[in-house]
């Protein structure tokens, strides 16, 4: 627990000095108005020079009190039309995966970026959502003028 | 010293891996009788000699108490270590990756010795024992503390964390996931594996002793002829020659050192004379709902629109699917509305759809008949094996009474154990003959099968019967006589049946009927 706050506090130290372009992360304000170290609100850009170019997609991180010995999920709120992600909006991941790849030592930054790139390369061979699955398998256009339309719905500022 | 003690016991371990290569050959040898028919005969004369003689349908195999298998695991690796010059624990990082295949090891390992590191989590390496430092400025990259005089470790790749979160995510890898061959460094994208003696530095005794457990556990797992005895808190293993692909030719039946007899091809318990695969579709058979299918497919059509199903309970030939309100013709199944003025009585295909409707109703009947004849005698077995089971453990109880009863000594009595023993296996034997059976087709094979079956089966309930007879009865020598005699024949009966099946199963001469392909 105390390892967990600790670890957050930092996380959000290194954060404020220096994070990659385009993307914004901090703790929510819980009801009362104070901050919930445990529960972090971010936001993702679309890479330049993909589908995804001019979006921003919203993201709560919501970490376990066994953080960083178990990974964070990752929610896409509202939920993202995206072959890897539930319809609940969670994001599937390897590197989020307790039993896969996830390590201690990996940083809120390095997730983002992961989730960034998974973006515009889905992996095909774990599919979360029937809609977006099936389409970029059998109709890629109609994917991709769908991905089109949801970057349009949720633009960078 | 040291050097010197690694190189007498590296070759009292290659003696020792001879001695098991040598009985491997055995094993292989015995499978390979199967493919003969002569020594069988030979077999049957020899084994009213020496009662413990193997019979055609055994296997040979070893049982491994826990510290054999620990023995092995340490033999192998002081080998490697001796013959690579490599330290003991990268040599067992390295003969867990091979799946202790030593040979594939040694060789690969000739060839490009940098690479079978890398892959192997090893990386390139500098010399050292493993050990906790304090280094000045360290910051644990996990924790983010930087207290000074905190104790750190790095492996050879040298991604240094704190003690702390060192042994956090030690313990949660080893007791929470079960894992510990494969532990990478907490670092993203570093294969480093964590060794043995790093490992022992990190974290506290109790789980030092759960992940060499669990080490063992890979060990036997990772080995094609070791297999954990399934049954409840037993530590052996037993090795067997038997790969997978002979399984349709052999019934590899095991008795591990706590008396527990399963089958060393798919770990359920003893199914002899039917193979594994029988086995294991006759089970899914039996619990899945393939019989509902079958009634369904007897008793019922689908609408031809929506493929909702329709029992069809009374009333005409006008159907129209409640669903999808698609109005058609029970007999021809085609559009009610092309039926013109020949109402209620379909002529288009009468005779031919009809006969087939009744076809098909009628085959579907006698199919689940003839599979409810075979899955009736199995489950009587299954359910009168419970019950001897039961009658066993009053077994030793009867004994004692009967040994007040008719001042017979303990060894006297010594038969009802054996006549209830005998009871048992020949129960388990049958249930599966009838498994097997269900999948046989009809030849004169399967004749002689079932007379078999029928002598043992007779033999058996003849058995059963005397055994459940009341003290005061037991206490009678004649009827002492007519156990022992009966528990032999029975025995006997059971080898039979089991040679007989196993002969002709290595010789590939059963022939299966339909039901064995669905």
């Amino acid at each position: 627990m105390a390892l967990c706050q600790n670890r957050l506090q930092e996380e959000r130290k290194q954060w404020r000095r220096d994070h990659p372009f385009g993307f914004f992360a901090k703790p929510a304000r819980g009801a009362n108005g104070v901050l919930d170290l445990k529960v972090w609100e971010c936001g993702i850009p679309g890479k330049d020079k993909t589908l995804w170019e001019g979006g921003l997609f919203k993201m709560t991180v919501t970490f376990p009190d066994e953080y960083p010995t178990k990974p964070p999920k990752c929610k896409f709120v509202p939920p993202l039309f995206h072959p890897n992600v539930y319809p609940s909006g969670t994001v599937c991941l390897s590197i989020l995966n307790e039993e896969e790849g996830w390590k201690p030592a990996i940083t809120i930054k390095q997730i983002l970026l992961g989730v960034q790139d998974l973006l515009d390369d889905p992996n095909p061979d774990s599919p979360a959502q029937a809609e977006a699955y099936n389409l970029f398998k059998k109709d890629r256009t109609a994917y991709e003028a769908k991905v089109k339309r949801i970057v349009r719905e949720h633009p960078a500022p | 010293m040291d050097s010197e003690d690694d190189f007498m016991s590296g070759m009292s371990s290659e003696d020792d891996v001879l001695q098991d290569e040598s009985d491997n050959d055995d094993a292989s040898n015995d499978d390979f009788n199967f493919d003969e028919p002569e020594p069988d005969d030979l077999g049957y004369s020899q084994k009213d000699e020496v009662k413990k003689e193997k019979k055609s349908f055994d296997v040979t195999y070893k049982v491994h108490h826990p510290q054999d298998i620990q023995r092995q695991q340490d033999d192998l690796i002081d080998e490697v270590n001796m013959i690579l010059d490599i330290k003991k624990e990268e040599a067992a990082i390295l003969l867990r990756h091979f799946r202790w295949n030593k040979e594939r090891l040694i060789e690969d390992y000739m060839d490009r010795p940098k690479k079978v590191l890398e892959s192997a989590g090893l990386g390139p390496s500098t010399s050292g024992p493993p050990k906790l430092e304090i280094i000045d400025g360290f910051a644990c990259d996990i924790c983010c503390e930087d207290e000074p005089g905190l104790e750190s470790f790095a492996m050879k790749c040298g991604h240094r964390y704190c003690i702390n979160c060192y042994n956090q995510y030690l313990a949660q890898k080893i007791k929470e996931e079960g894992e510990a061959a494969r532990i990478q460094c907490p670092q993203d994208g570093c294969k480093r594996i964590i060794d043995a003696k790093s490992l022992d530095l990190l974290v506290t005794a109790d789980l030092q002793t759960r992940y060499r457990e669990l080490l063992t556990r890979t060990y036997v797992e990772d080995k094609e002829i070791l297999k954990w005895c399934p049954a409840p808190d037993c530590q052996n293993a037993i090795e067997c020659g038997i790969k997978k692909k002979d399984l349709d030719k052999v019934v590899p039946t095991v008795v591990c050192d706590c008396k527990h007899r399963f089958c060393f091809g798919c770990i359920l318990a003893e199914h002899q004379p039917a193979p594994c695969d029988l086995v294991k579709r006759w089970l899914k058979k039996c619990a899945d709902d393939s019989e509902t299918a079958n009634w369904i497919h007897a008793n019922t059509k689908e609408c031809p629109r929506c493929n909702s199903t329709i029992e069809k309970n009374g009333g005409c030939n006008h159907m129209t699917c409640r669903k999808c309100k698609h109005e058609f013709c029970w007999m021809c199944m085609g559009l009610w509305s092309e039926h013109g003025t020949s109402w209620y009585n379909c002529n288009r295909f009468e005779e031919k759809s009809g006969a087939e409707a009744r076809d098909a109703q009628a085959k579907s009947r006698v199919s689940l008949e003839r599979y409810l004849h075979y899955y009736n005698r199995y489950a009587n077995h299954e359910q009168s094996a419970k019950l001897d089971k039961d009658i066993y453990q009053k077994t030793e109880k009867k004994m004692i009474q009967l040994q007040s009863a008719s001042g017979m000594s303990w060894i006297e009595v010594q038969y009802l154990n054996s006549a209830s023993q005998a009871l048992q296996t020949c129960r388990q034997t049958l249930k599966w003959t009838y498994a097997f059976a269900f999948y046989l087709a009809r030849n004169n094979l399967t004749v002689m099968f079932e007379d078999n079956q029928k002598d043992l089966e007779m033999a058996v309930e003849a058995l059963s019967e005397m055994f459940e007879k009341p003290v005061q009865d037991l206490a009678d020598p004649k009827l002492k006589v007519e156990i022992m005699d009966k528990t032999s024949y029975c025995n006997k009966r059971r080898v039979i049946l089991l040679a007989d099946t196993a002969d002709n199963l290595a010789n590939g001469e059963w022939e299966f009927g339909s039901d064995a392909t669905a």
